[in-house]
């Protein structure tokens, strides 16, 4: 069983009338690591997420999330994931505390130390509604949301775009310390992202997605000895017209 | 001590933190029994992941230069390599071929690369004879 990915898709297709949204993907994540899912705006990144959290449904070609089908064994899959998009919602009526009960009751497991320490270094009130809080103040709220189950999986879709930076560097340290930290082995990041340079430590191995197609998979380490540039520059060359690492 | 990491240096992080904190302990900036930051300060102020620091330490651990004390967290070993004699002028061979080939290719004899060696072994003497103690 550890050998099982905690993601795997493979040749995956997902088609909107003419338009080939994701034409032929296949990539492979290993159980307790960090894996960065790099592209542009409309590279397809957004639609492999949703494909791979049953929002939407293959055209063809197979996800496998802990080596199950996200749309048979949706339950079982769900209860071990978290997820964090590019746009955060609550309801409006909810303050944080009630946002926060919410999605516990959904939840097997819910570190309370977790979401205590959580809220203090966000300074969150537990009493403020969600419509008062800002964009930045929301995803955090999210990503609290998301850390408390203690998940093995962690999917974050965009989740620092449109964010100042401060803000970011939290957000990526929380990932890294509350998140990761505890159970190493078994905590899976997969983020989705064209910020690419304020995730560049974390990324363990990388694939860069442009028009539906991946343009290249490496580990993190082997890409920068290969080339001498950061990911991002790698990121940057591989996708300009007549990129030098293409 | 501080560390610092390049993404752009085409080196491994892992080995940037290896190399710093060999370097801290050759120059005494770093002694026997000093606590190195524990994982997670480490990789969160750092900003990378919790398995490049894991994998630094454990590559300083089977190196010989730290030690893991359960519960405690690593500390820099009191002398004592793991390895023999023999086997430490081996790996430290390969270093100085290296430095020997660049030396051919800088034009500077055997003279001066001997007294250059010297100097900078009394240089790391001098710096950690310094370093203050706590």
């Amino acid at each position: 069983m550890a050998d099982t990915p905690a993601i795997e898709i493979t040749g995956l297709v997902r088609r909107f009338g003419r338009h080939d949204a994701v034409n032929g993907l296949s990539l492979r994540v290993q159980s307790g690591r960090c894996y960065g899912f790099f592209g542009r705006n409309g590279a397809g990144k957004t639609t492999t997420i949703k494909c791979l959290l049953n929002l939407l449904r293959p055209t063809s070609g197979s996800v496998r999330i802990f080596g199950m089908d996200p749309r048979r064994d949706e339950v079982a899959v769900k209860s071990r994931l978290s997820y964090v998009p590019d746009n955060v919602a609550f309801y409006p009526w909810m303050t944080v505390r009630d946002a926060l009960d919410y999605t516990a009751s959904f939840r097997a497991k819910w570190n309370r130390d977790t979401e205590q320490a959580l809220l203090a270094q966000f300074r969150l009130d537990p009493g403020r509604k969600t419509t008062h809080l800002s964009k930045g103040q929301r995803t955090q709220l999210a990503l609290v949301a998301a850390i408390c189950p203690e998940p093995e999986l962690l999917v974050l879709d965009e989740p620092t775009s449109g964010l100042d930076p401060i803000v970011r560097r939290e957000f990526i340290r929380t990932v890294i310390g509350a998140y990761q930290d505890g159970d190493p082995g078994r905590r899976t990041v997969f983020v989705s992202t064209h910020l690419i340079s304020e995730f560049e430590g974390l990324i363990d191995e990388f694939t860069i997605i442009d028009e539906g197609h991946e343009r290249l998979t490496l580990e993190a380490d082997t890409a920068r000895g290969r080339f001498e540039k950061s990911l991002e520059e790698i990121f940057v060359s591989t996708l300009e017209p007549g990129g030098a690492t293409a | 001590m501080r560390f610092q990491v390049r993404f752009t240096s085409g080196k491994p992080v892992y080995l940037q933190i290896v190399d710093q904190v060999k370097l801290a302990v050759a120059s005494g900036a770093l002694r026997g029994g000093d606590a190195l930051p524990g994982i997670r300060p480490l990789a969160e102020s750092l900003r990378v992941n919790r398995n490049t620091i894991a994998k630094a330490y454990g590559e300083l651990e089977s190196q010989g230069v730290i030690q893991t004390n359960a519960g405690k967290g690593c500390f820099v070993k009191d002398g004592g390599s793991p390895y023999k004699k023999d086997a430490r002028l081996e790996i430290l061979r390969h270093d100085i071929d290296a430095a020997v080939v660049q030396a051919h290719h800088l034009q500077i004899g055997k003279a001066d690369f001997l007294k250059l060696a010297d100097a900078r072994f009394d240089a790391f003497q001098q710096q950690r004879d310094q370093a203050p103690h706590e």
